[in-house]
């Protein structure tokens, strides 16, 4: 038996709203300029300016428009714009043909398109990522962590 | 509702994102996330039913469906849905809201250049559920 009166949502109409679902994706588009601080969980897509810090979980992409000044740290980052800092990933970057990046990157599994640019350095050992299950070689044996200097060796 | 906004796309903040600093330009936004800082944008502000904002907002029209601390200026017009809640000053060309929003704060309006629509000044303080209309000044 249908009831009448559902005219609740006619109200609702005079503005044009996006239906958006909680977990979407956090898109920052080409006229947006923020200088600060972008952290918690969740995938991003920046289009615009950012000057100051992502630290993310989830997937950070950096658009061809985007220019960024500071850090990037998220799970998985890709970049076809710019960045001038540094990029830090727990599972993997890419840059595209269009990435201009100036700075540091740190991760573990790395790619560049052909024609990206990148002027600086790289560090690809994984201190600061997640176990994978591989058996990794660790603090003790690590060449590069400086802080446990390989004096302990028992002499045989 | 007009649709011309000076800014062709939607940013979106989501629920368990969140910014604190500066944002601006001439964008629209909508907040699911966490705000904080200041935020200057000639377009439109969404603040969603989870978006918390503790800044001071300024764009073109502000619509409140989640919570505002600060103070919030809407060169056109400013929305409070029933679930909104805005603590702090506002200021408007329109203010619009719903029974059953909270707002604490002063209510200052903006005379549009060249109309005189209206009231000139109207000012609201208290909290509870307030209905206001002000025609849009065209």
């Amino acid at each position: 038996m249908p009831l009448f009166g559902k005219k609740k949502k006619e109200t609702k109409a005079e503005r044009p709203q996006v239906a958006v679902s909680q977990n979407e994706t956090s898109y920052f588009g080409k006229n947006l300029m923020i200088k600060g601080r972008v952290s918690g969980n969740g995938n991003v897509i920046i289009l615009g300016g950012l000057d100051g810090e992502f630290n993310l979980r989830g997937r950070v992409k950096v658009a061809q428009s985007a220019k960024i000044k500071g850090e990037v740290k998220a799970d998985v980052i890709s970049v076809n714009g710019s960045v001038k800092g540094s990029l830090a990933a727990k599972d993997r970057i890419h840059l595209d043909q269009t990435a201009r990046i100036e700075g540091q990157i740190t991760t573990p599994k790395l790619s560049i398109s052909e024609g990206a640019s990148f002027d600086g350095e790289i560090s690809m050992n994984d201190r600061s990522s997640k176990p994978t299950g591989t058996h990794k070689t660790d603090s003790a044996l690590d060449p590069l962590s400086t802080t446990a200097p390989i004096k302990k060796i028992d002499d045989r | 509702m007009p649709k011309d906004t000076s800014a062709d796309s939607i940013s979106l903040l989501s629920k368990n994102v969140r910014i604190e600093g500066e944002i601006q330009g001439p964008e629209n936004l909508h907040v699911e996330g966490y705000l904080k800082g200041a935020v200057e944008l000639s377009g439109d502000i969404f603040i969603g039913n989870t978006g918390i904002v503790e800044a001071d907002v300024e764009a073109k029209n502000i619509v409140i469906q989640g919570e505002v601390k600060g103070n919030v200026k809407a060169h056109q017009q400013l929305e409070i849905h029933p679930t909104g809640k805005l603590v702090g000053d506002c200021t408007a060309a329109s203010i619009d809201i719903k029974e059953g929003a909270v707002f604490e704060g002063r209510s200052n309006m903006i005379k549009s250049s060249g109309t005189a629509a209206g009231p000139s000044s109207n000012s609201t303080s208290g909290r509870g559920p307030q209905i206001q209309k002000q025609p849009q000044p065209e």
